[in-house]
């Protein structure tokens, strides 16, 4: 429901280039940390859901959002917001097919990020 | 970087940090806290990064004089961003920091809550750096104004201590009569002089001249200090104004700076009274050796009273011929003897028992002048106090 964002915005990453004065070891210090703490929190995402406790999706996938917006991951940041916001309204209807999609999302993400020489080794 | 002693920052507009401000972030993604602290840097300011609001706390607590500002994540594991803010406005020490939330933009209604719970801000995320430093900045110009009023408080503390301390010194010098009257808003007017009735007091010992020259130096002070002590007592318990001491003699004076309309028997009732507790001291004094006797003079009559002096050392001081008289009756009298002028006891007469000593001829008087020497006082106990009005008007016998 979201395919019509990209995976990766760059106008926004343009801007967090810009914004740093074009320090590109520190965009590629910044992706890494994303893509580091990302994984973890898909993961907890993914085992919140497992588990059946649907209120330890919610800070996850609302740190996966911010980081993911400030990164231009504008995909995976709609699909977490959607996934933190039915998490905390309690909408277990749907929710797996959300974090599923948050979860394809993030490899794609992954994969863009890598594409874009942001993954770094 | 070293941001802190930057004179501007990248923006040119002038604005420059003069000591050590550092920002303390509390956000659970390293993403959101490294690029604060970059943009932190870009304006002078350096951060201390935490992950939740628990280790944001202990480290507030472990040391925050040189934090201006926090940046609180509303959603953190350990402790959220609402607990963290309610503690910091609650700990006594931390609850003057400015606390900005840093919250996403569908998130406006808990920014709002964290308002009502004392945030000076909030920071939307993603973070738009010139929104961040003009938030920042605002609070920091909030901590050199907390900064300055603190240095403006220690300074007035400071002053007022002195100024405290003044005049805890000035009452240790000075009666505590004369103490008051300085600090008072009439005291210039009453110290440059004014005229009045009053009753001076001298006494001092006969007998101290030939001790102080065969006594110990320690021996003479010890003694002095002992009388003066004694003396002390009845002097403030009666109010009279201490003029001066000088070796074993004082002065004392009553109705003034304070309006005394019992001055005489004040004056009176405080000379018996020493007279009294210095007979239990001479006693002592003379089992070691040492014969001394109390004379004390007592004059009343009009006088001059002010600031006596020079610049660098002035005396509230009694100038008139009843000063003159007292300190001549003073060096009449015999030890143990009150003597009075003719005014005094005129005053006192009711509540007295006294004895003519004859017409004395004093040195500087053209005029013999009948003097009565004071041999009991009725009423109230002698060595009580007749500082209350109780006592006045008991003296009938």
């Amino acid at each position: 429901m979201n395919a019509d964002l990209p995976v990766i915005d760059e106008a926004v990453l343009d801007e967090l280039r810009a914004s740093v004065n074009g320090d590109e070891a520190f965009v590629l210090e910044l992706a890494a940390a994303y893509l580091a703490e990302g994984e973890g929190h898909i993961e907890q995402v993914a085992t919140a859901l497992a588990s059946g406790d649907i209120a330890a999706m919610v800070r996850p996938a609302h740190t996966l959002k911010s980081s993911s917006a400030a990164l231009g991951a504008v995909r995976l940041a709609e699909l977490c917001r959607a996934v933190e916001h039915a998490a905390r309204d309690g909408q277990v209807d749907g929710l797996a097919a959300a974090v599923a999609q948050a979860k394809a999302a993030w490899m794609e993400t992954v994969a863009a990020m890598t594409k874009l020489g942001l993954a770094g080794s | 970087m070293d941001g802190n002693r930057r004179s501007n920052d990248e923006a040119g507009t002038g604005w420059f940090v003069t000591s050590a401000a550092v920002a303390l972030i509390a956000d659970d993604s390293a993403v959101n806290r490294m690029l604060l602290s970059r943009h932190l840097a870009s304006i002078g300011i350096d951060a201390r990064e935490t992950a939740d609001g628990k280790s944001a706390l202990a480290a507030l607590r472990e040391s925050s004089d040189d934090v201006a500002v926090v940046l609180l994540d509303v959603m953190m594991p350990e402790m959220d961003g609402y607990e963290t803010l309610a503690a910091i406005k609650s700990d006594e020490t931390l609850r003057h920091l400015p606390v900005i939330m840093i919250s996403a933009v569908d998130e406006l209604d808990s920014v709002a809550r964290c308002l009502e719970m004392g945030a000076v801000d909030y920071l939307p995320k993603p973070f738009n750096p010139v929104i961040l430093a003009a938030r920042v900045r605002a609070s920091l110009a909030d901590k050199r104004l907390r900064d300055l009023e603190i240095a403006h408080a220690a300074q007035r503390d400071a002053f007022l201590a002195t100024i405290e301390r003044q005049k805890s010194e000035l009452a240790r010098f000075l009666s505590p009569q004369v103490a008051a009257l300085v600090s008072s808003p009439e005291g210039e007017q009453m110290l440059a002089g004014h005229r009045r009735e009053a009753t001076a007091v001298f006494c001092d010992l006969r007998g101290f001249t030939a001790f102080s020259d065969s006594a110990e130096p320690e021996e003479v002070l010890g003694l002095l200090r002992e009388y003066h002590a004694m003396m002390g007592t009845h002097i403030v318990e009666h109010g009279g104004t201490l003029e001066h001491f000088a070796g074993d003699g004082m002065m004392v004076f009553f109705n003034d700076p304070v309006l005394q309309a019992d001055h005489v028997e004040r004056a009176v009732r405080m000379s018996v009274a020493m007279r009294e507790k210095f007979a239990e001291l001479a006693g002592r004094w003379s089992k070691l050796g040492y014969e001394l006797g109390l004379g004390i003079g007592i004059a009343t009559g009009y006088a001059t009273l002010g600031r006596i002096g020079f610049e660098g050392r002035y005396d509230y001081g009694m100038v008139g011929a009843a000063v003159i008289v007292a300190s001549r009756l003073s060096s009449a009298a015999e030890a143990n003897q009150i003597l009075v002028n003719p005014r005094a006891y005129a005053a006192v007469e009711e509540m007295v028992t006294a004895e003519p000593v004859g017409e004395l001829q004093l040195k500087g008087f053209a005029r013999a002048i009948p003097t009565m020497n004071v041999v009991r006082a009725h009423g109230a106990e002698s060595s009580s106090p007749v500082l209350s009005g109780a006592g006045r008007g008991e003296g009938a016998p």
